[in-house]
C-alpha cells in the first residue's frame, strides 16, 4: 500500500484540494484560444489605434495644441486644461502686444459670458487670410472651445460629453469583466456537468472546496485578463491623449483603481455564485446562458440610469441602485468616476450590502450545487432549491 | 510526510440509513458492512436506492438519519481520499489529453502531480493506450474511454472500490479487464463494493450480497448462506412422461424444460416432498429427482416479488 491510499489531516486537505482545483482551473482557462483572444484584443486595439494614427495622423496632426491669447472680460473664471497654453491678459496688454506683433491675435470673452456666448477674435492682419492661418484659426477655436467648457464645468477638467462617455464606457468594460470571469465559473460547470465529470469529481472533492477553488481560480483568470486591459490601457494613456487633445486631463487615481477592484473582486463573487448555481441546475448549456442573461439584466440597470447619476448622484434612485446587491457594482464604479470625492458612507453601506449578498450566495451557492448537480439532463423543482439552500449544515 | 495508517478500521459501516428526497424515501433504515478484502454484491431493480446509498457512502449526498463509517470516521475528506469510485454515469472532459485528465484526478486523490502522471503513465501503457498519451480524450474511441475510466479508479490505490453498474456498456475485452481489476483489487486486500444488474457477473465475482428493494433490505448474506436459504426452491427431475404444464401439480409454480429434464419452481410453502408425493401419485416414472440449487437470477426475481 502506498502513502496515496492513506488518510491526510482534513484541514490540510481542504487547502490543498483547493489549491488544485483552483490551479487547474487557472490552467485550463488562460490556455484557451478564447481567453487568450479575448485579453489580446484590448490591446491590440490599443496597439493598432496608435499605429493607425502615426500613419494617417501625420498630414492632419495639427501638431501641439495652438497657444491662446485670451483677454477674460466675464465672471467665469477661465481654466485651462493640462498640455494647454492659455495667456490670460487684459484687454490693454493684449492690444500693445498685437501692435508690437509679440502675437498675432487674441479673444475676448464678453463680460455676459455664458449668457452672451460671442467671443470676438482680434487680429492685427490686414490682408485676407491664407490657407495655413485659416487652419491656425480653425485650431485655435477647437481649443478655445475646450478651454471655455472645461472652464464652466468647475472641478472637472474634461468637457461633460466626453467625460460621460469615458465613464459610461468603462462601467461597460467593468461589468463585462465581471460578467466574463462569471462566465467561465457557468462554463467550467456546465461543461463538467454535460462531460458526466462532476461525480468523479464530488467523490474526490466535497462541494465546499470545489466551488471554493473554482471560484479562485477561475477569478484569477478572469483578474489576469483584467489586469492586462487596465496594465494596457494605463500604458497606452499617454499616447492616447496626445492624439486626442480632448482626452488631457484624463487619469486615474490608485484610489479609484483600488476601490474598482474590491467591487470587481465582490461583484464577481455575487455573480459568480449565482451563475456557478445556474451551471449545477440547469439540464444544459442553452439552458444556463439563458438564466443568466436573465441576471445580466441586473447589472446593467445602472447604465440605463446613466443620466441619473451625472444629473443628482444624491438622488434616491443612485443610492438605491448602489445599494442593491446585484446592481451596486456598477453604480458605484460610475458614483466614484463621478463624484470628486468618494461617497465613503455610501460606499462602506454598499461594500456591506455586497459582500454580505456574495457570502450568503456563496452559501447557497455550494448547497445547490450538492443538491442539484447530480440531476443530469432534468431541472430540480423550486421547492428543491429553496429546501438545499435552507437546509442545516 | 508520516502519514497514519488505519489498516484495522473497517472500510464501510451502515447502520439504520435513511433518506428522503421530498415525499419519496430512497433507502428507508438499510444497514451492512464491507469487509477489507471482499466484493460486496450491490443489488436490486432500477430505483431501488443503490446509487443514493453509495453517494452517502462517499459524501457525496447526506443521510437523513442512521451512522455511516468509512474506516472508522464520517464520510468526509480524509475518508474520499482512500476509495476509488467508478459511477455509472462517467465521461472524460472532452478537449484535455487522457494523461493530463489522470493527473487531475490522482492529485485530487492525494497524490502529487509527479506521483500521478508517473502512475498514469504506467498504467495507460499496461492497459494498450501508451500512444495515446496525448491523445484528447474527444479523440479516443469509446473502448480507450472506459480503460481511462477504470484507471482513474484505481490510480491511487485506493482501500475501497466503489463500482456502480461498472458493466454496463462495457466491450467483451474491456469485461475481462475489469473482471481482472476487481479480482487484483480484492486479493490485495482492497474492499469492493459494485452494483450490478447482471446475475452471471454478482455470482462469479461477489464473496457477499446485499439486495435492497424500495430502500430497504431484502437480502444479505454470501451467496451459499442466501442459497441455503432458498434451496427448497426448485426440483429438477429426470423422467418419463413428467408434466409440462404447471396447473398438472398442485405444488408447483412455474416449470421449465431443460436439457432433458423438467425443472419445477416450487409454489411458497411447497416442499420437495410434496413434489415427490405428486408424482408418485401420478404413477410417473422418475429416474433422478434432486433439489436445485437456485440461480442468483432465480432469487433476485423471488425476493423482490416476495418484498
Amino acid at each position: 500500500m502506498t502513502a496515496a491510499s492513506q488518510p491526510e489531516q482534513p484541514r490540510r486537505s481542504f487547502l490543498r484540494l483547493l489549491a488544485v482545483v483552483a490551479r487547474r482551473d487557472y490552467l485550463r482557462t488562460v490556455r484557451r484560444r478564447g481567453f487568450i483572444f479575448g485579453t489580446a484584443m484590448l490591446p491590440a486595439a490599443m496597439i493598432g489605434f496608435t499605429v493607425l494614427s502615426t500613419l494617417f495622423a501625420p498630414a492632419m496632426q495639427p501638431g501641439p495644441p495652438p497657444s491662446l491669447s485670451v483677454v477674460n472680460e466675464s465672471a467665469v473664471a477661465i481654466r485651462a486644461p493640462a498640455g494647454m497654453q492659455v495667456a490670460l491678459l487684459d484687454r490693454a496688454a493684449a492690444e500693445a502686444a498685437l501692435g508690437r506683433g509679440d502675437i498675432t491675435e487674441f479673444y475676448v470673452i464678453p463680460a455676459g459670458y455664458p449668457a452672451d456666448p460671442q467671443v470676438a477674435r482680434v487680429s492685427g492682419a490686414s490682408s485676407p487670410p491664407g490657407i495655413d492661418q485659416l487652419q491656425r484659426h480653425v485650431a485655435q477655436e477647437q481649443a478655445l472651445a475646450v478651454v471655455l467648457r472645461a472652464s464652466l464645468v468647475a472641478g472637472s477638467s474634461l468637457p461633460p460629453s466626453v467625460g460621460e462617455r469615458l465613464i459610461h464606457l468603462f462601467t461597460i468594460l467593468f461589468v463585462l469583466s465581471i460578467f466574463i470571469t462569471s462566465g467561465y465559473l457557468l462554463q467550467s460547470v456546465t461543461e463538467e456537468k454535460e462531460n458526466r465529470v462532476v461525480e468523479i469529481l464530488l467523490s474526490s472533492v466535497p462541494p465546499g472546496p470545489l466551488m471554493a477553488g473554482k471560484v479562485l481560480g477561475l477569478g484569477a483568470a478572469g483578474l489576469t485578463q483584467v489586469a492586462i486591459w487596465v496594465a494596457t490601457a494605463l500604458a497606452a494613456l499617454p499616447l492616447v491623449v496626445e492624439r486626442v487633445p480632448a482626452l488631457s486631463g484624463v487619469s486615474v487615481s490608485p484610489t479609484l483603481l483600488l476601490l474598482s477592484f474590491l467591487f470587481f473582486v465582490l461583484g464577481y463573487l455575487a455573480y459568480g455564485a449565482i451563475f456557478a448555481a445556474i451551471g449545477a441546475i440547469a439540464p444544459g448549456t442553452r439552458e444556463a446562458q439563458q438564466y443568466s442573461g436573465f441576471f445580466g439584466f441586473f447589472a446593467v440597470i445602472p447604465l440605463i440610469f446613466a443620466g441619473a447619476f451625472f444629473a443628482d448622484p444624491g438622488s434616491p434612485l443612485v443610492v438605491a441602485l448602489a445599494l442593491i446587491p446585484l446592481t451596486a457594482p456598477a453604480a458605484m464604479l460610475q458614483l466614484l468616476a463621478i463624484a470628486p470625492e468618494p461617497p465613503w458612507l455610501l460606499m462602506a453601506a454598499s461594500l456591506v450590502s455586497l459582500g454580505t449578498f456574495a457570502l450568503l450566495a456563496t452559501i447557497g451557492a455550494a448547497r445547490i450545487f450538492r443538491a442539484t448537480l447530480l440531476l443530469y439532463g432534468s431541472r430540480p423543482s423550486i421547492s428543491r432549491i429553496i429546501s438545499a439552500v435552507t437546509a442545516r449544515g | 510526510m508520516a502519514l497514519q495508517h488505519q489498516p484495522a478500521a473497517q472500510p464501510v459501516l451502515v447502520e439504520d440509513v435513511s433518506k428522503r428526497f421530498g415525499r419519496m424515501e430512497v433507502v428507508s433504515g438499510l444497514s451492512f458492512e464491507v469487509r477489507a478484502g471482499e466484493v460486496l454484491g450491490f443489488l436490486g431493480p432500477n430505483g431501488a436506492g443503490k446509487t443514493t446509498m453509495m453517494r452517502m457512502v462517499l459524501d457525496i449526498i447526506r443521510p437523513d438519519s442512521g451512522r455511516i463509517e468509512v474506516f472508522g470516521g464520517r464520510p468526509g475528506l480524509a475518508q474520499q481520499q482512500r476509495v476509488g469510485y467508478l459511477p455509472e454515469e462517467r465521461g472524460l472532459y472532452r478537449d484535455v489529453t487522457a494523461l493530463d485528465t489522470l493527473t487531475y484526478f490522482g492529485s485530487l486523490k492525494g497524490l502529487s502531480g509527479g506521483d500521478a502522471r508517473r502512475r498514469a503513465v504506467e498504467l495507460l501503457r499496461d492497459l494498450g493506450l501508451g500512444d495515446s498519451l496525448h491523445k484528447k480524450a474527444g479523440e479516443l474511441s469509446r473502448g480507450m474511454h472506459q480503460k481511462v475510466q477504470v484507471i482513474a479508479t484505481v490510480l491511487h490505490q485506493p482501500d475501497l472500490l466503489i463500482l456502480d453498474e461498472p458493466f454496463q456498456g462495457l466491450d467483451p475485452v474491456n469485461a475481462q479487464l475489469l473482471r481482472d481489476l476487481v479480482v487484483s483489487q480484492r486479493d490485495r486486500g482492497a474492499a469492493v463494493v459494485m452494483s450490478t444488474h447482471d446475475m452471471n457477473e454478482a455470482q462469479a465475482l461477489c464473496d457477499r450480497l446485499l439486495l435492497i428493494d424500495h430502500g430497504r433490505r431484502v437480502l444479505y448474506g454470501s451467496l451459499a448462506e442466501i442459497r441455503r436459504g432458498y434451496a427448497s426452491g426448485a426440483v429438477e427431475v429426470v423422467g418419463e412422461a413428467l408434466p409440462t404444464e404447471p396447473g398438472q401439480l398442485r405444488s408447483v409454480a412455474a416449470a421449465s424444460a431443460l436439457d432433458g429434464m423438467m425443472r419445477y419452481t416450487l409454489r411458497d410453502g411447497a416442499s420437495a416432498g410434496d413434489l415427490f408425493r405428486e408424482l408418485a401419485g401420478a404413477g410417473v416414472s422418475v429416474s433422478r429427482f434432486e433439489v436445485a440449487a437456485p440461480t442468483l437470477n432465480e432469487i433476485f426475481i423471488r425476493a423482490v416479488a416476495r418484498a
